[in-house]
């Protein structure tokens, strides 16, 4: 299958098509959070890009940086002490999590990223917070105006919301064949598919994800059927997690993933004023952990579980991610409530303690066929 | 070894945790039998609101360190874990988790259950977390002050207005919260008398803070981490302005009479972060070797003195600005002024394993602080309150080693 191989290239190629970009006079501006409105980055004519890590250890960061913290914020780190981040105009920040947030400003001592920002993101989507939001949103566009050089008129920002709606639902889309049993693409294509659409420019990409749904049904080389998973967590930003669960013997056919659903779930309402558009929708999505409305992300995980048909669910924060690790015990009993298997696993970027890992997932998916 | 003594310890502080702690914890289980109204509070809850409405504000932060400091947050620690925890979470949250899922043989009887919750943003993730597990638990509401936060690292007279904005809407929905849940409008002139006595009671604990700049010190870091209990937990009250007046004349005492918290006084230190409530020996240790902690990096953040005429905005400035909440740059900032001040020679970053706020940036501060100032510190990977994640005898030879390097430095 020709055409889904093209979202791996584009993870692979991701330093050079943001090069590529910037040597025809664009800007690239670097993200960290899916609270950050890329629309916004869009609409200035730059290309965002999600900051991710790599397999490649975290020997500069280490420098820096504690033991005690988020190894997928570390890796990003070493990463960008690699050079590789060197192109970037912009780094966007968010203060959305501990790990990340204090990063930020280490980030800024030791990177030199040509300028940085964070914004302000409230935990709650109630009262005063959203006014909040929505000034602090104001006050980006107008530094990314000044920074870049370039107006973001209304126009142009519903002009981006438009392009940023349909790729959510092309994604949306393209999640519905995970429905089927066995799955249409498997847990890694997905994930590919989803991380690569932050790599490269929303417009190719909503053109391969079109030729893909054309496509894929016809595809000889068809997942086999195999234990049907749902994978909860935050950001796996590399393909390794879910390689190993699939190798395992199961199919992930559904995610609780910031790297995955819930970073397109939800649509940007097209309205008059695009700038509260954007406050509702990144308000309103489903939350991630650090917030007020926890419980929703709950829901979502609820509902996914039983629209995929999932037969278990493996919890896999990223190890030190506290928000996520204190939901863990209310979402694995509710999830238990339900009916489903519940395996909870904390995973390490450098991908250390994979035997032992794979040792877990086997005992529960052999749990799971019983 | 025989140790000297050299510790010269003060009147004041001696029973703390019977004189003021326990009865403390007792008021509070004997209000909730009365029927009056508990809240669970969350560092940078702004307390005086609580006092100006009759509120008894309980502090698990407090209670974890309590725990720890009688040796039983390790059972508790371990009994959250049981529940499906991380052990790498916050042993504070690990710790009165555990006092609620197994509540056996707790210090003080435990805390008194909840008739709601606040939690504040300006601390940490883990607050929020940790309290929302507990308002389900108790099926209690909470609320969240949503604080913004000091991205530019700025202080009390410098913050953005739109922040200031948000904050003072905060403080309004945290009041109707709190109105809606005792069916009672808080009183404004009641407001107003809670002010003026936070700020007798910061003016005292200030004042005493300023006679640890003196050379020998006066008071420690063991008696201070104790003695800010009633900055936390009692601004706006006058027990709180009785107990500083009498740690002041001590202090003060002790300054004209030029005798220090310790005889001999060789090196003066700064402690950031938490202590380590399962050994606060330690601070003995250090004290053996001629070193004093001269000031916690905790101590003065939440000192301010509050504008009566302008309740909500004095304490968005006291509160948005706490390093906890800021950019590392404030942390550097604030940590170059206390070294000044106080007349360091070295400072102690105590990491905290399950905390990324205070771990996270700790070498960027050692160095600008070396780089300035030409002090070095020493960062130490450590636990406040669960002991599996302090390795006590490399903690001690890291001190030791630091110490000696100090007095090389001399």
């Amino acid at each position: 299958m020709k055409i889904i191989n093209k979202f791996r290239e584009i993870i692979s190629n991701k330093h050079e098509i943001a090069r590529n970009w910037k040597k025809q006079g664009k800007p690239v501006i670097g993200w960290t959070c899916t609270y950050t409105p890329e629309e916004i980055i869009h609409a200035a004519g730059a290309l965002p890009v999600r900051i991710t890590g790599d397999l490649e250890g975290t020997k500069y960061a280490d420098a820096y940086l504690p033991t005690n913290m988020c190894s997928f914020a570390k890796s990003c780190m070493d990463v960008a002490l690699r050079k590789k981040y060197d192109y970037l105009d912009g780094f966007i920040a968010s203060n959305t999590c501990d790990n990340y947030g204090k990063m930020y400003d280490v980030w800024r001592y030791h990177v030199k990223t040509r300028f940085n920002h964070m914004i302000n993101t409230p935990h709650k989507n109630t009262g005063s917070s959203r006014e909040f939001f929505y000034i602090e949103l104001k006050n980006f566009k107008d530094l990314l105006e000044k920074r870049l050089g370039k107006k973001i008129s209304g126009e142009k920002l519903k002009s981006s919301i438009r392009v940023y709606n349909e790729n959510r639902r092309l994604l949306r889309k393209t999640y519905e064949l995970r429905k089927k049993n066995p799955p249409v693409i498997t847990g890694r294509e997905t994930l590919e598919i989803v991380l690569s659409s932050t790599f490269t420019s929303k417009e190719e990409h909503n053109l391969i994800l079109k030729q893909l749904l054309d496509e894929i049904e016809e595809r000889s080389d068809l997942p086999e059927e195999k234990v049907r998973l749902l994978v909860s967590g935050g950001e796996i930003d590399i393909v390794e997690p879910i390689k190993i669960i699939e190798e395992c013997g199961a199919n992930v056919v559904a995610d609780d993933l910031c790297t995955g659903s819930r970073y397109f779930w939800n649509i940007v309402e097209e309205s008059n004023d695009p700038l509260k558009a954007l406050t509702d929708r990144y308000l309103d999505q489903i939350p991630c952990p650090f917030t007020y409305q926890y419980q929703e992300r709950f829901r979502h995980v609820m509902d996914m579980a039983k629209t995929f048909d999932v037969e278990g669910v493996i919890l896999f924060p990223i190890k030190f991610c506290d928000t996520y690790l204190f939901d863990s015990p209310q979402l694995t009993e509710e999830l238990k409530n339900q009916g489903y298997p519940v395996l909870n696993l904390e995973w390490e970027h450098s991908m250390t303690g994979v035997a032992g890992l794979k040792t877990r997932i086997e005992a529960f998916l052999e749990m799971i066929r019983g | 070894m025989s140790e000297k003594k050299i510790e010269n310890p003060l009147q004041t502080m001696r029973g703390f945790y019977r004189k003021h702690v326990e009865p403390f914890y007792e008021e509070a289980h004997r209000a909730k039998k009365e029927g009056k109204p508990v809240a669970w509070v969350a560092s940078t809850t702004p307390i005086e609101i609580l006092h100006a409405m009759d509120i008894i504000a309980v502090w698990p932060e407090n209670y974890a360190s309590v725990c720890a400091a009688l040796q039983t947050s390790l059972k508790l620690c371990q009994a959250a874990e049981r529940k499906g925890f991380s052990k790498d979470l916050c042993s504070y949250a690990k710790c009165v988790l555990g006092s609620i899922y197994e509540p056996v043989s707790l210090p003080a009887g435990g805390l008194p259950e909840p008739d709601f919750l606040i939690a504040a943003t300006g601390a940490c993730d883990t607050h929020l977390k940790w309290f929302q597990v507990v308002s389900r638990i108790y099926r209690k509401p909470l609320f969240l002050l949503d604080m913004p936060y000091n991205v530019t690292g700025v202080d009390g007279d410098n913050l953005e207005k739109t922040w200031i904005e948000h904050y003072k809407k905060q403080i309004t929905e945290m009041i109707e919260f709190i109105e809606k849940q005792t069916g009672k409008e808080m009183d404004k002139n009641r407001l107003k008398k809670v002010v003026e006595l936070s700020n007798k009671c910061n003016d005292l604990w200030t004042e005493i803070m300023n006679y640890r700049k003196e050379t020998p010190c006066p008071m420690g870091a063991r008696e201070a981490f104790s003695a800010i209990l009633f900055m936390l937990s009692f601004a706006g009250t006058k027990r709180a302005i009785q107990f500083y007046e009498e740690l002041r004349d001590e202090v003060k005492g002790r300054v004209k009479e030029g005798k220090g918290i310790i005889e001999n006084e060789k090196y003066r230190l700064l402690w950031d972060n938490l202590p380590l409530w399962y050994n606060l020996g330690l601070f003995s240790y250090l004290r053996q070797m001629g070193a004093v902690v001269a000031v916690e990096a905790f101590s003065l953040v939440w000192a301010g003195k509050m504008d009566p005429s302008k309740p909500f905005e004095s304490l968005a400035r006291k509160h948005i600005p706490n390093y906890s909440n800021s950019s590392i740059d404030r942390k550097i900032e604030w940590f170059t002024w206390l070294s000044k001040e106080y007349k360091l020679n070295g400072l102690i970053l105590a990491g905290n394993w399950g905390c990324r706020m205070m771990s996270i940036g700790e070498i960027d501060v050692r160095d600008a602080i070396q780089e300035r100032l030409g002090i070095p510190s020493l960062v130490l990977d450590v636990d406040a309150a669960d002991p599996r994640n302090s390795d006590m005898e490399r903690v001690k030879a890291n001190l030791r080693a630091f110490v000696e390097m100090l007095g090389k430095k001399k």
